[in-house]
C-alpha cells in the first residue's frame, strides 16, 4: 500500500513536478499534480508521494526557512528535491538497493532535475508563466508531459531507465566541455565568429561553435552557454543527427538510439486525459500546440548545410519551414536559433526575435548570406580543427582518471568514458561518496557564505589501494582516482602536483 | 492518526489525508513561526540569556569555581544570570545577516554552540508546570572538558522563576526568545513514543521540545504532543510506503530519525557533524534509555499503544542531558572505544588484581574509573563489556548526584551485553572522582559487593593506587609537545609517558614552558585507537586548540574524518589526508589500529607523515601505562 510496486519496471524512478499554490482545498489534490512519472500508477500513490514531499517542504521551512527539504533519505529510497521556481517543486525518487548499479550521488541527480528545467525554461518558458496563461494546468501538463518524456527517454535503456550513478562520478552534467585549440586555430574561430556577426547583420546576434561535442567557441552568457551546447549535444551535433551512432559524450547515452521516443509514451492521449478529464473541453495533444524540441529524429541536415527541425511546425500553426525559437537564460529575450553544419563543425546563431520584422523573408535571407559569405571559412575553420584534433581520447592523461569542473566558467573535462571504464565499481563507488561529502561541503560553506573561498584537500586510499583525491580552490575542483599508483601519500600527491602544473596551469599546486 | 487515514488511502475519494494532516499541523507552526521570526530585540535575547541556556561559554567562566565546589546552586544560579549577557550580544551579531568584513570571526563564533541542554527549570517549564518533583539540572563544562552535573529542585524552580519571570501566556505571536533559542541552538534531540505522545515531557529534551513550541506559540503540554505528532506522522507515513525514513536534508539543516520498535528519536541539528554520528547519538540516547528501563518497555507499548513512558524516566534528566552534552566533547562517542588514566604498569596491575579478586566471587563485572576514564576493569569469565555500554554506565553513574553522596544500589541495564534484562550495580565513590562500579546479576547482593568495595578500597589505599589516580589527573595524559623527537634517545630515564619528569618546580611552571605552539611539525592534537583493545587515548589539547569553541571544532573535523573513513559502502579506507582552512589531518588505519592527527593547516606532508609514525612508536612505547592490556579475561 502506499507505494504499491504493481509494476516492477516503473518502481525504480518516480519523478513529479507540483505547485504548492495549487489545490490546496480538500478534494482538488489532484490539481496540484503538474507531472507525474510514471504516469500509471494510482493517484492515491502519487499523491502521498506529493503528500510526503509537501509536508516536509512546509515542516523544513519552520527551522531552517531558507531553504526548505533537499532530500529524504530513507532505507529503500532517496527522494532528490529541487525548487524549480517559486512554489515549484521537482522530486525525483529512487530507488535504492534494487540492484548493485543502484549507488547515487544526489547532486548528480539534482543536476538532471535543474538540466531538464533550464531546457523547458529554453524552449517553453517558465512553468508559472504557462500556468498563468492558462490556469486549468491544461496548458502546462501537456507541454511536460512531452517534454520530460522527451528528455527521459534519453536515459532508456532496454527497457528500464538508466539514470547517472556511481559509475558517473568523474562527470559534470551542466557544464561544457571545450575543445583546446591552438592560437593559430583560434585566430581563425576569432574571425570567423566575427564573419557570422557581420553576415547576420544584428548586433545583438549571439554565436555558439561547436567541434563534434565539443564547445569552440560562444558569445552568450555561461548558463545560456551550457543550455544550448548541451541541447546541441543531445539533438545538434553530427553524433546526435547520424541516429545509431553510440556517443563518448555523457550526454547521450548507450548505443541504443531510442529514435522516436515509442517506449516512453505508452498511452499518452490517456495519460494526459485523466489528469482534466473533468475538464471536457480540451483533452490530449490536438487542442495545444505541443513543443518537442528533445523529441529524437527531429532535426536533419539539409542540402544547404543547414539544420532543419519540425519541432516548431506546429506551435505557428500552418508555416512549412517556421524557425526555432528559444528564451535567453540571461536577457529573457526570445531568440530565433539556427544552425549550420559542415561535417564536425556546428555553428548555431541566435538573432532576436524582437530584430527580425518578417521571419519568413529575412531568415532565409541571413541564411543565404552566411552560405554566400561564410562557408568557405567554414570549411577552413573545419579542416583547421580536424587536423588538430586528437581523437575521442585526445583529453585521456595516461594513469589518471580524473575530473575538472571550473565552477565560474561552467566548464568541466573530464578523461573520456572509455577510460573511465576500466576503474573497478570499489573505487567509483569510493569517488562517487567521496564527491558527496565534497558536496555537502561546498553546500554548507554556500550557506555559511564563503562560497568559492571553500580551500579543500581529500587523498583517500581506498581498500582496494586505489588513490581517491579531491582539490577544491577558487571555484575549481579537481577529482582523481589513481589506481595503479604507489602506496605513499606523497607519491599520490605529486602526481596531483604534476598533473595541476601540466593541465591546470598549476590551479592546485602548492608553491 | 497518519497511519489510520492512510489504511484507506486506496480510496480515490479521500487520496491525501495523511499529507494534508500534516499540512494543517504545519501549517498552524508555519504561519506563527513565520511572524515570529521577524523581529528581534535585544531585550528578548537578554531575556533568553536569563534562562541560562548558555552553560558552555558561562561555564568557561566559571569552572574554577564550580571544580572548588564553593558555589553555592544560588550562586550558580547568580552566575548564569550575570554572564551571559555579555555571551548573548555575541550571540545577537552573531544572528544578524552575516557581515562580510568580520566573516571568518563570525563564522567562528557560530562554530560556538549551546546544545548542552538547558535546564527545565530555566526554561520556565518546570516552573510553570509546578512539577517540583521532577529532577532538573545544569550542565556544567569545567577545565578538562568534562562533565559536573549540578542537581536541584523546586527551590531553585522558584528562585529561577523569580530571577528571570516567565509568563506562560504571554508567548504568543510577536514573543520569540523561544524562537531564538531554538535557532540559536545547533542540535535538538526528541524521544517520542510510536503514538506520537513525548516521551520526555519533563526532562531536558521536553524542554527543549517545550521551547520550541513556545517558539511556534504553543505554550502547553497538549499542543507540545502536536509536534511529537508531525514528528511520528513523518515516521508512519514513510514507514506504510514501505519505507523507513533516515535523514532529510535542508540546507544547514539534518533532521535524522531513528526507529527502535515503539520509540522513535529524532534529531534536528545544523552542526556539521555527519548523519552517521549524529545516527550513532541517537542510538547512544536510546541506549541510554534502555539502560535505566530495558528493552522490556516495549512490552509496555503492546499492552496499550498509548503507554505513557515519563514516568518511569523520572529524574533522570540529567542523565540524558549530560549524554547529550558528551556528544560535543567525549570522543568515545564515535570512536566506539573506551580510555584509560595513564596509570604506571605497576599499580594498574595492582587495581586489576583486587578486582579480579571480587570478580571471583560472583562479581559480573567490576569496574573502577576516574571520572569517564578507565583504571582498571574485570569481567566474570566470559563476560565482556562493550564500550558504549562503559559509556552509557560511566555517564549515567557522573550525571547522577545520588551517587557520589553515598553508595548506591541500582539496577541497571547493559544494552549490548544483554538488553532484555537488569543487573545491579553497586556504585560507591572512593574520591571526588574515582568511583567504583559492581554489576551482578544477583538483586540481593548489596552486602556482599559492599564487603567487597571494602576490600577493594582497602588494597587501593594501601597499594597507593588512589594517590596515583590523583598524581596521574594533575598530570594529564599525552602531551604533543612532549613527543619524542629523536626515536634513539627513547632510552634512559623516563617516567611519566616516556618523559623525563622535570625534577623541580610547580607542575604549572612545566606546562608552560612545553605548551608553546603545539608539537613538532605543527603537530596540535591525536587519537589513536587500538582496535583490539578496544581503547583510544588521545593527547591532550595543545595550545592551538585550547579554548572550548577550538576544541569542539576540532572534535567535530574528527567526526567526520572518522565517518569518512569507515564509510558503509567502501570502507573502511586505509589511509586519508585532509586539508581545510582550519586543519591539516592524517588518517591510518590497520588492522592494529587507528591514528587520527591533527596538524596546522600549513603544515608539510611529508613531515606530517613522519611525525605520525613516530606517534605510533610513541604510543607503543607507552602502552602498558596508557591501556589496559589484557590482564583480565574481559573481552575475549
Amino acid at each position: 500500500m502506499g507505494m504499491p510496486s504493481a509494476n516492477a519496471t516503473s518502481e525504480t524512478l518516480k519523478l513529479c513536478i507540483f505547485d504548492l499554490r495549487r489545490g490546496q482545498n480538500e478534494g482538488q489534490e489532484l490539481d496540484k499534480i503538474l507531472f507525474f512519472y510514471p504516469a500509471d500508477l494510482p493517484f492515491s500513490t502519487q499523491l502521498s508521494v506529493i503528500g510526503l514531499s509537501e509536508g516536509l517542504i512546509t515542516f523544513t521551512r519552520i527551522f531552517s526557512p531558507e531553504a526548505a527539504c533537499e532530500v529524504i533519505e530513507a532505507e529503500g529510497h532517496s527522494h532528490v528535491f529541487y525548487e524549480a521556481e517559486p512554489d515549484i517543486w521537482m522530486v525525483m525518487v529512487v530507488e535504492k538497493n534494487k540492484d548493485s548499479e543502484a549507488i547515487w550521488r544526489i547532486d548528480g541527480l539534482r543536476s538532471l532535475l535543474k538540466e531538464l528545467h533550464s531546457f523547458f525554461l529554453m524552449f517553453t518558458g517558465s512553468i508559472r508563466a504557462l500556468l498563468d496563461k492558462e490556469p486549468s494546468g491544461g496548458l502546462i501538463r501537456t507541454h511536460l508531459y512531452y517534454f520530460i518524456m522527451d528528455y527521459l527517454s534519453d536515459f532508456l535503456s532496454g527497457k528500464k531507465l538508466q539514470l547517472p550513478n556511481f559509475r558517473d562520478s568523474l562527470k559534470e552534467r551542466g557544464t561544457v566541455h571545450m575543445l583546446t585549440i591552438g592560437r593559430e586555430a583560434a585566430l581563425e574561430v576569432q574571425s570567423l565568429v566575427k564573419v557570422l556577426e557581420l553576415c547576420v547583420g544584428s548586433s545583438q546576434c549571439s554565436s555558439l561553435i561547436m567541434y563534434q561535442d565539443l564547445l569552440v567557441s560562444s558569445t552568450l552568457s555561461p548558463e545560456d552557454t551550457v543550455n544550448i551546447f548541451n541541447y546541441a549535444v543531445l539533438r545538434l551535433s553530427p553524433r546526435a543527427l547520424s541516429s545509431g551512432a553510440s556517443s563518448w559524450s555523457y550526454l547521450r547515452k548507450g548505443n541504443t538510439a531510442p529514435g522516436a521516443s515509442g517506449p516512453m509514451l505508452p498511452n499518452s492521449s490517456s495519460v494526459l486525459e485523466v489528469y482534466y478529464g473533468s475538464q471536457e473541453n480540451s483533452v490530449g495533444g490536438h487542442s495545444y500546440n505541443v513543443l518537442r524540441p528533445l523529441k529524437h529524429g527531429h532535426w536533419s541536415r539539409g542540402n544547404d548545410g543547414f539544420l532543419v527541425t519540425d519541432s516548431w511546425e506546429a506551435e505557428a500553426g500552418s508555416l512549412v519551414h517556421t524557425c526555432p525559437t528559444i528564451w535567453l537564460h540571461k536577457t529573457d529575450e526570445r531568440m530565433y536559433l539556427c544552425a549550420y553544419q559542415h561535417r564536425s563543425l556546428t555553428i548555431i546563431f541566435l538573432i532576436p526575435v524582437a530584430s527580425v520584422l518578417n521571419a519568413d523573408q529575412e531568415i532565409p535571407f541571413v541564411k543565404q548570406q552566411i552560405i554566400e559569405n561564410v562557408a568557405l571559412k567554414i570549411i577552413k575553420v573545419e579542416e583547421k580543427l580536424s587536423r588538430g584534433w586528437g581523437g575521442e581520447n585526445a583529453y585521456h592523461v595516461s594513469g589518471y582518471r580524473y575530473l575538472l569542473v571550473d565552477d565560474d566558467r561552467c566548464i568541466s573535462r573530464a578523461s573520456p568514458p572509455g577510460k573511465v571504464t576500466t576503474l573497478t565499481k570499489e573505487s567509483l563507488v569510493a569517488l562517487s561518496r567521496l564527491r558527496e561529502e565534497v558536496d555537502l561541503e561546498k553546500s554548507r560553506a554556500k550557506w555559511d557564505g564563503l562560497g568559492h573561498e571553500k580551500d579543500l584537500e581529500v587523498c583517500i586510499r581506498a581498500k582496494n589501494n586505489a588513490w581517491v583525491i579531491a582539490r577544491l580552490t577558487r571555484g575549481k575542483e579537481l577529482y582523481m582516482v589513481l589506481e595503479k599508483a604507489n602506496e605513499t601519500l606523497l607519491y599520490a600527491s605529486d602526481a596531483v602536483e604534476k598533473f595541476s602544473d601540466r593541465y591546470c596551469n598549476g590551479a592546485f599546486s602548492f608553491d | 492518526m497518519l497511519s489510520d487515514s492512510n489504511s484507506s488511502s486506496d480510496d480515490d475519494q479521500n487520496p491525501k489525508p495523511d499529507a494534508t494532516s500534516i499540512d494543517q499541523s504545519l501549517d498552524a507552526i508555519e504561519n506563527q513561526l513565520a511572524s515570529i521570526s521577524m523581529s528581534q530585540s535585544v531585550s528578548e535575547f537578554e531575556s533568553e540569556s536569563e534562562h541560562g541556556i548558555h552553560e558552555e561559554e558561562t561555564t568557561e567562566l566559571n569552572h574554577q569555581d564550580f571544580r572548588n565546589g564553593s558555589l553555592s546552586e544560588i550562586d550558580q544560579l547568580s552566575l548564569h544570570n550575570s554572564v551571559p549577557e555579555e555571551v548573548s550580544r555575541s550571540e545577537k551579531d552573531v544572528d544578524e545577516p552575516k557581515a562580510s568584513s568580520s566573516r571568518l570571526w563570525t563564522n567562528a563564533v557560530e562554530e560556538e554552540e549551546v546544545e548542552a541542554p538547558s535546564s527545565p527549570s530555566s526554561s520556565g517549564y518546570a516552573g510553570e508546570r509546578g512539577s517540583s518533583s521532577s529532577a532538573s539540572g545544569i550542565l556544567e563544562v569545567n577545565n578538562d572538558g568534562e562533565i559536573d552535573a549540578v542537581r536541584n529542585d523546586g527551590e531553585f524552580d522558584e528562585v529561577s522563576d523569580s530571577q528571570a519571570p516567565w509568563v506562560p501566556g504571554k508567548r504568543h505571536g510577536d514573543e520569540d526568545d523561544a524562537s531564538i533559542s531554538w535557532r540559536k541552538r545547533k542540535k535538538h534531540f526528541f524521544v517520542l513514543s510510536h503514538s506520537g505522545k513525548p516521551i520526555y515531557s519533563r526532562s531536558v529534551i521536553a524542554a527543549q521540545l517545550f521551547l520550541f513550541h513556545c517558539s511556534i506559540g504553543y505554550g502547553d503540554e497538549h499542543k507540545l504532543a502536536g509536534f511529537s505528532a508531525t514528528l511520528q506522522a513523518i515516521i508512519s507515513f514513510v514507514e506504510n510506503g514501505g519505507d523507513r525514513v533516515k535523514l532529510v536534508r535542508a540546507g544547514k539543516h539534518q533532521v535524522i530519525f531513528l526507529v527502535k520498535g515503539p520509540i522513535y528519536l529524532v534529531c534536528i541539528s545544523c552542526t556539521e557533524e555527519p548523519y552517521e554520528s549524529l545516527r550513532g547519538q541517537l542510538e547512544l540516547l536510546y541506549g541510554q534509555m534502555i539502560l535505566i528501563l530495558t528493552k522490556s518497555v516495549n512490552r509496555c507499548f503492546e499492552k496499550n499503544p498509548k503507554f505513557d513512558m515519563t514516568p518511569l524516566l523520572g529524574g533522570t534528566d540529567v542523565v540524558f542531558s549530560s549524554l547529550i552534552h558528551s556528544f560535543g566533547w567525549n570522543p568515545a562517542t564515535f570512536l566506539h572505544a573506551y580510555t584509560c588514566l595513564p596509570l604506571a604498569y605497576a599499580t594498574r596491575q595492582a587495581a586489576g588484581a583486587i578486582l579480579q579478586d571480587v570478580a571471583d566471587s560472583g562479581v559480573l563485572f567490576a569496574i573502577l574509573m576516574c571520572r569517564h576514564k578507565v583504571i582498571s576493569l574485570v569481567g566474570a569469565q566470559k563476560a565482556s563489556l562493550h564500550p558504549d555500554d562503559m559509556l552509557l554506565l560511566s555517564n549515567f553513574v557522573m550525571s547522577s548526584e545520588s551517587f557520589r553522596t553515598s553508595e548506591s544500589f541500582s539496577p541497571i541495564c547493559l544494552p549490548r551485553y544483554n538488553p532484555m534484562a537488569f543487573l545491579y550495580a553497586y556504585v560507591h565513590y572512593l574520591d571526588v572522582e574515582t568511583y567504583l562500579i559492581l554489576l551482578t546479576t544477583s538483586s540481593d547482593a548489596f552486602y556482599h559487593l559492599k564487603d567487597c568495595r571494602i576490600r577493594i578500597e582497602t588494597v587501593l589505599l594501601k597499594s597507593n593506587v588512589l594517590v596515583e589516580v590523583q598524581r596521574s589527573v594533575v598530570e594529564g595524559g599525552m602531551h604533543v609537545e612532549d613527543l619524542p623527537v629523536d626515536p634513539a634517545s627513547r632510552s634512559g630515564t623516563v617516567s611519566h609517558l616516556g618523559q623525563p619528569r622535570i625534577p623541580t618546580g610547580p607542575p604549572e611552571r612545566f606546562k608552560e614552558v612545553f605548551h608553546g605552539i603545539g608539537g613538532p611539525a605543527g603537530l596540535w592534537h591525536f587519537i589513536y585507537r587500538s582496535i583490539y583493545l578496544d581503547q583510544y587515548v588521545a593527547s591532550e589539547f595543545s595550545s592551538p586548540i585550547s579554548s572550548l569553541q577550538q576544541q569542539k571544532r576540532l572534535y567535530r573535523a574528527y567526526q567526520k574524518l572518522y565517518t569518512s573513513m569507515h564509510d558503509k559502502g567502501v570502507g573502511p579506507h586505509k589511509t586519508q589526508f585532509r586539508r581545510d582552512e582550519n586543519y591539516v589531518m592524517l588518517c591510518w588505519v590497520t588492522q592494529d589500529f587507528e591514528l587520527y592527527a591533527t596538524f596546522d593547516p600549513l603544515a608539510d606532508k611529508a613531515l606530517a607523515i613522519k611525525i605520525c609514525n613516530r606517534v605510533c612508536q610513541w604510543v607503543k612505547d607507552v602502552e602498558n601505562e596508557i591501556f589496559l592490556l589484557g590482564a583480565s579475561p574481559f573481552s575475549w
